[in-house]
């Protein structure tokens, strides 16, 4: 496992006497796509206002490359790119002189650098359009080239998909995912949506009035070990279910039409067959994709705005 | 380019890409230009007049006719006391009066450095408070540089900001001079009147006197804009607040002048011309040092909660 690009520890924000993040820990590695999912209000924003540098840490620290964002500001930033809410320019400049701006405050970005980072965000049409005239995914995408310019390693990206159209979410998608692949960038993606970003994480971490509640590896590959939810339609149900129940060790539920039980992939074929031998006739099977979003949605639960 | 002048760099170009920028060039134009016609076409005639050689002699016979006219009617009286008097002065000194020229028209243009204050007051009560209207600020602050290092860019940017409109007044007012009047040489020494008084003096140091002197106010004015768009974030208070002063002040301190502790305000002190020629400072008890001192504490003070507001708050919010 290689080491954390980003380390938060025990990072805490209170404004005036309330309490917005709880004590913060958990670290993003170079090359990983982070998740940083949580309801509205949850505190995702002001986390990352702390890990820029934007507002005081109360407690706790905030450590990119192994440097403190308190302490040791300079050091600790110069590896960061970001987008803070929302990818906000000059708008009387062109797209060209925004990122011009941003150029000249770091050293060593060339024209060069910015024409392969524009047409890296798929921009170079509109570049030299007055940036007040962009439409908000072409803003987003600015805010993108913006954050990219100085080669960061570590990409911020506060709700990057926000105000796209599902194929401009789709390219910034396969774009993050190159970045951390072949750039081994860190990628820290903040979102309430979670299907829009378990697409393109490799960890979520789950964000809830300020306290982290879980962190979840993301399983691209299907596990042939992994337990299924199996819906079988069934006539008649209840000798299905007593054959059922004496050859299976998690039993079966019943439903009102369907009984229900939870095996593995390469046993589905054995028990169909097994079930026809026994004269009972099957309608339907189906076989519950239990995604990420149950799972998550039982973790937030109501999103109460304390 | 060093970083700090890069910075520079990038708020000039932000400034100059706005056209409100450059419509404050054209109303310095404007003016200059308008004010040269009326001066050339409504001014005093006596201003423009040429004298031959026997200015002495010519000087004598206006003073007579202005008295004759003086004698037949009464309200000619105001304006023709002090032409006499000014022509008395050019006697008894035995100078030669000079008709009206460039050089004169720029030390008469020198009230306008109060427009550049205005403009100077507008271009600093924005330059933090747009950056948080735009949301840009969260772009700037994330970048390997000190909050101080950017707010004193942004400070430094007002001042060139404030030379060159200056520079654009003094250009623009002496080149419409220059054609509209003509030139008495390159430093000609010009005669003005002190109230009580006049003094033969050469132009050029007039010039740097009363331009400098107007500076004063300007960059207090602009600093203390500057500060409140740093508090506040908000540009409309920092403009509304700096130009009320700015126009006030001289009331104000009029207001409280029995006061002993009056001579401590902002604007009792920003007059430095007050102590010169002779003149009785506004408060008795104070002097040129003093009100250097008061300048500089405030200026101190301006700055020093400027630097506090911008270097240590959250940027949260919008
Ligand atoms: N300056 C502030 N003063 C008081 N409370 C604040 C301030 N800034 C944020 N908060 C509170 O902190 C909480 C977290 O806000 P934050 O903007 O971080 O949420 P978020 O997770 O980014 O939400 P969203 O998905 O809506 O962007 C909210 O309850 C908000 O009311
Ligand atoms: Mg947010």
């Amino acid at each position: 496992m290689s080491k954390p690009a980003m380390q938060l520890v025990n990072l805490k924000k209170t404004i005036g006497n309330k309490p917005i993040i709880k004590g913060l820990d958990f670290e993003i590695r170079a090359g990983e796509v982070f998740g940083f999912l949580g309801p509205n209000g949850a505190g995702k924003t002001t986390t990352i206002r702390m890990m820029v540098g934007l507002i005081d840490i109360t407690e706790g620290d905030v450590l990119i490359e192994g440097k403190s964002i308190k302490t040791d500001f300079k050091g600790a930033i110069q590896h960061v790119g970001a987008i803070v809410e929302n990818p906000e320019m000059y708008p009387f400049l062109s797209g060209w002189k925004n990122l011009k701006q941003y150029a000249r405050m770091v050293e060593g970005v060339t024209d060069e650098r910015i024409k392969e980072v524009v047409s890296l965000v798929g921009l170079e049409k509109a570049i030299h359009e007055k940036a007040g005239r962009y439409s908000l995914g072409m803003r987003q995408r600015l805010g993108i080239a913006q954050a990219l310019l100085h080669g960061p390693s570590i990409l911020i990206l506060d709700e990057p998909t926000n105000g796209l159209d599902p194929s401009g979410i789709r390219e910034i998608r396969k774009y993050i995912r190159n970045l951390a692949e072949k750039e081994n960038v860190a990628v820290i993606v903040s979102s309430h949506l979670l299907t829009e970003i378990e697409l393109m994480c490799d960890r979520i971490g789950v964000i809830k009035n300020g306290e982290l509640i879980a962190i979840e590896e993301v399983q691209t590959v299907e596990h042939e070990e992994a337990l299924k939810e199996v819906y079988i339609e069934v006539e008649p149900m209840e000798t299905a279910k007593v054959y059922l129940d004496s050859h299976l060790e998690n039993g079966v539920g019943v439903g009102s039409k369907e009984l229900s039980m939870s095996v593995k992939r390469e046993e589905i074929p054995q028990i169909l067959k097994n079930l026809m031998e026994q004269g009972i006739s099957i309608y339907g099977v189906r076989v519950l994709q239990a995604t990420l979003e149950d799972k998550f949605f039982d973790l937030i639960g109501e999103n109460s705005i304390e | 380019m060093s970083n700090f002048m890069k910075l520079i760099w990038n708020e000039q170009i932000k400034l100059y890409a706005k056209k409100a920028t450059w419509v404050m060039f054209a109303v310095i134009l404007v003016i200059a230009i308008g004010g040269g016609l009326i001066t050339k076409f409504f001014g005093t005639e006596s201003d423009f007049k040429e004298y031959g050689d026997n200015w002495q002699t010519e000087l004598q016979a206006e003073n007579e006719q202005l008295m004759a006219e003086m004698a037949d009617d009464e309200f000619a009286g105001f304006t023709n006391e002090f032409i006499i008097a000014e022509n008395n002065y050019h006697l008894e000194n035995n100078i030669k009066p000079q008709p009206y020229d460039g050089w004169e028209y720029v030390l008469d243009n020198s009230f306008l450095t109060s427009v550049i204050s205005l403009f100077t007051i507008i271009v600093a009560a924005g330059i933090i408070s747009n950056e948080f209207k735009w949301g840009t600020i969260k772009l700037l602050l994330i970048r390997p540089i000190s909050r101080t290092k950017i707010l004193f860019s942004k400070y430094v940017s007002v001042l060139i900001f404030a030379l060159t409109l200056l520079v654009f007044l003094l250009l623009s007012s002496w080149l419409v001079g220059a054609l509209l009047f003509g030139l008495n040489g390159l430093n000609p020494m010009v005669v003005q009147d002190m109230m009580p008084g006049y003094a033969h003096n050469d132009v050029l140091g007039e010039i740097a006197k009363s331009y400098g002197f107007s500076i004063v106010t300007l960059v207090m004015m602009a600093t203390f804009a500057f500060m409140i768009s740093a508090i506040f974030r908000s540009s409309g208070m920092a403009i509304g607040l700096a130009i009320f002063l700015m126009m006030a002040g001289n009331t104000i301190v009029a207001f409280l002048s029995q006061y002993e502790w009056s001579k401590f305000i902002l604007f009792a002190n920003t007059n430095l011309e007050q102590y010169t020629n002779g003149m009785e400072p506004t408060i008795p008890g104070m002097s040129m040092t003093f009100s250097i001192i008061v300048l500089l504490v405030y200026f101190a003070i301006f700055i020093g909660a400027a630097w506090a507001a911008f270097t240590k708050r959250d940027v949260a919010g919008n």
